[in-house]
């Protein structure tokens, strides 16, 4: 294959940044009749000047980048006063993703990102549609025929976007941009006197009602835009599997993103279920896979499905895991819940009971009644959330898998190959130790990397690290009951078992 | 089943590292914290002498005892806590004074090994060991070594690395 050119069509969707601050100066000028202030021109000079340097060398560097597939590796070449040539080995690929977004998608266009094994990803923005996909599927060796599709998206999960993030997060992210757009049209919301009076009519004197009715408000606007982010992100999503080496995850409305992982680099899986999606019985699945990129990216990418009913998350685990994440877990001791008690009562509960105290002291006895409210609402759903949490905390071994199992506002059930467990870490602290328990940590090169057992019995801890992963710390283990106090002379008394 | 445990790594960290890690604590955190505590004294002493009933117990509260209850406690029970050994196949960590660490990766999965000596460790000929791995989780530091103990952990260390061929990951 002979050095190709990227599509001259990108130069189009370079330079549609261009847009928002155009319009936001139209919409100042109309807003003010045409008479712009200063603040205003200089806003619009300055985005003139930067516009016109970033199209000039986007422009140079996308006729100077060349880009070509030989029979082992994909080169890329920028030749500009120098030239700087990067050449990927075929094997050293890991996956080969294409975006597009809305503007790509109109032009035909899309994105090829290319992750290495070792340095960043490699980038071809952008190709025509066809090229783009024929070069995804010579480099990831696969083709997109013969597919099993394991999941695809089905309208009537639709009603579990409102039990997202999104619906309050979003509606806090809108609100401020809202803000921040009138603010640079010189515009201050209060002053808009629709506004005003509703503000000075039902505001102060009628706070019993418009609480309420600004938590529904939000509640509503909130569920509108999180079925919103839904669609945008899992519009046509399928998750398709073509045996054995690859996954695939295809998805988007506007913006269309289609991420491949290698079977080979699978180290188990996640069923993820937030407090609000939990009570609507839905879950979520993510990927424990390795060779997703950084942290943040491998984060976005590792969801293989989005909030769906858990029937549907359970057989999406199981086609991933080859068995199912549905096992009896070893429950974990009572001072484990007792340990989460104190947490909400120290954290939660005292803080604010004393500030409504203080209050009290300086402002009069009124603000008694806050006192105690906050401190009764608050006991009552730390001891509802610690029970819940202590409940959701469990592990066991099923078969090849180590499975682990906790949290309560976000309760994630991960299953982990043990043969894919490359270290452990066991941890404790004065409190824990005085109540018998410690964290065991499994070291995994996929996801999150380090998978936390929080408080398990410290006396099992080592003997069920040594069984779930064996050999990695037989050598350094001793018969007894006593948790290692390393270094320190005098042991530690063996500690209280409550349960 | 006979219940097991971990039994504390073989060698302890360098007697040294206690006078490092007291200096670390000066460096980082006492230190501040009693300069800070000293000034507002002297400036109030200067100039707001009516402020000093209530400020001198707050500053001694907040500032003074915490300052020197970290001084005084951390570096005994780091020295306490951290050690270390090798064996054939693996390399095993305790570390930490409040929230303790042990932690066992086997060499057969090291990527590089590091051999850090900062500043204040060098005038204690002292120096970090970190072993890293595919994993972030996995990644071993053994601290507060005397300076020929680390060249031999880290020498070791490489040379089991080099026998496996395999991929680490």
């Amino acid at each position: 294959m002979t050095w190709q050119r990227l599509s001259a069509r990108t130069a189009v969707v370079r330079a549609t940044w261009l847009l928002p601050p155009l319009g936001s100066a139209l919409l100042a000028a109309l807003a003010s009749g045409g008479n712009l202030d200063a603040r205003c021109w200089i806003l619009v000079g300055s985005t003139g000047l930067t516009f016109a340097v970033i199209t000039l060398s986007g422009l140079l560097r996308l006729r100077t980048t060349r880009y070509r597939l030989t029979a082992d590796a994909l080169e890329t070449r920028v030749r500009l006063l120098g030239s700087r040539t990067r050449t990927v080995p075929l094997t050293r690929i890991r996956y080969a993703d294409l975006t597009a977004g809305p503007v790509h998608r109109l032009l035909g266009l899309e994105v090829l990102r290319v992750g290495t094994a070792g340095a960043g990803d490699l980038v071809l923005d952008a190709l025509p549609r066809e090229e783009a996909r024929r070069l995804r599927e010579r480099l990831a060796a696969q083709s997109d025929g013969d597919r099993t599709v394991l999941s695809a998206m089905n309208l009537r999960w639709l009603r579990y976007a409102p039990l997202t993030f999104w619906v309050f997060g979003g509606v806090g992210i809108v609100v401020g941009s809202a803000f921040r757009l009138l603010d640079q049209l010189g515009l201050e919301p209060w002053r808009i006197p629709v506004v005003a009076r509703v503000f000075t009519d039902y505001g102060p004197g009628a706070l019993w009602l418009a609480i309420p009715l600004t938590v529904l408000g939000v509640a509503v606007i909130g569920g509108i835009g999180a079925t919103a982010v839904y669609l945008e992100n899992w519009w046509r999503f399928r998750l398709t599997r073509s045996d054995p080496e690859t996954l695939r995850v295809t998805r988007g409305l506007f913006t269309t993103r289609s991420v491949s992982m290698e079977r080979r680099l699978l180290r188990g899986a996640e069923l993820a279920e937030p407090l609000l999606l939990r009570a609507g019985g839905g879950a979520s699945v993510r990927a424990v896979a390795g060779g997703l990129g950084d942290a943040e990216e491998a984060r976005a990418r590792s969801r293989v499905l989005p909030p769906a009913p858990r029937a549907e998350a359970v057989a999406v685990a199981t086609a991933l895991l080859g068995t199912s994440p549905e096992v009896a877990l070893l429950p974990h001791p009572r001072a484990a819940r007792r340990r989460r008690t104190t947490r909400g009562l120290l954290w939660a509960v005292l803080p604010f009971t004393v500030a409504f105290l203080v209050l009290a002291a300086l402002f009069g006895p009124g603000w008694l009644h806050g006192a105690w409210a906050w401190c009764a609402a608050s006991s009552a759903a730390t001891w509802w959330l610690a029970r819940d949490a202590h409940r959701s905390l469990g592990h066991a071994i099923a078969g090849p898998h180590l499975m682990i199992r906790s949290g309560t506002f976000s309760r994630d059930t991960v299953a982990l190959d043990r043969s894919g467990i490359l270290a452990w870490t066991l941890s404790d602290s004065p409190f824990s130790r005085r109540a018998g328990l410690a964290s065991l940590t499994a070291a995994v090169a996929a996801g999150r990397h380090g998978y936390r057992i929080p408080d398990m019995a410290a006396d099992e801890a080592a003997g069920f690290a040594d069984d779930a992963a064996p050999g990695i710390l037989r050598e350094f283990l001793v018969p007894g009951v006593t948790f290692a106090t390393s270094g320190n002379p005098t042991p530690h008394p063996a500690p209280l078992h409550p349960s | 089943m006979t219940p097991l445990r971990l039994r504390p790594p073989r060698h302890k960290a360098d007697p040294r590292a206690r006078t490092w890690w007291t200096v670390q604590a000066l460096v980082v955190f006492s230190g501040p914290s009693l300069l800070t505590a000293l000034a507002l004294l002297v400036l109030s002493a200067l100039f707001f002498p009516g402020a000093l009933p209530w400020l001198a117990p707050l500053t001694t509260v907040v500032l003074v005892l915490p300052a020197l209850a970290y001084l005084l406690a951390m570096p005994r029970l780091r020295y306490r806590v951290h050690a270390w050994e090798l064996s054939t196949g693996a390399v095993y960590s305790a570390s930490g004074w409040f929230w303790r660490e042990q932690r066992i990766a086997p060499l057969s999965r090291v990527q590089t090994v590091d051999t850090v000596r900062g500043p204040i460790q060098r005038a204690f000929g002292l120096a970090s060991v970190t072993m890293t791995t595919a994993s972030t989780a996995a990644n071993v530091t053994i601290a507060g070594l005397s300076s020929a103990d680390a060249d031999e952990i880290a020498t070791r260390i490489g040379a089991a690395a080099r026998l496996e061929t395999g991929d680490a990951a």
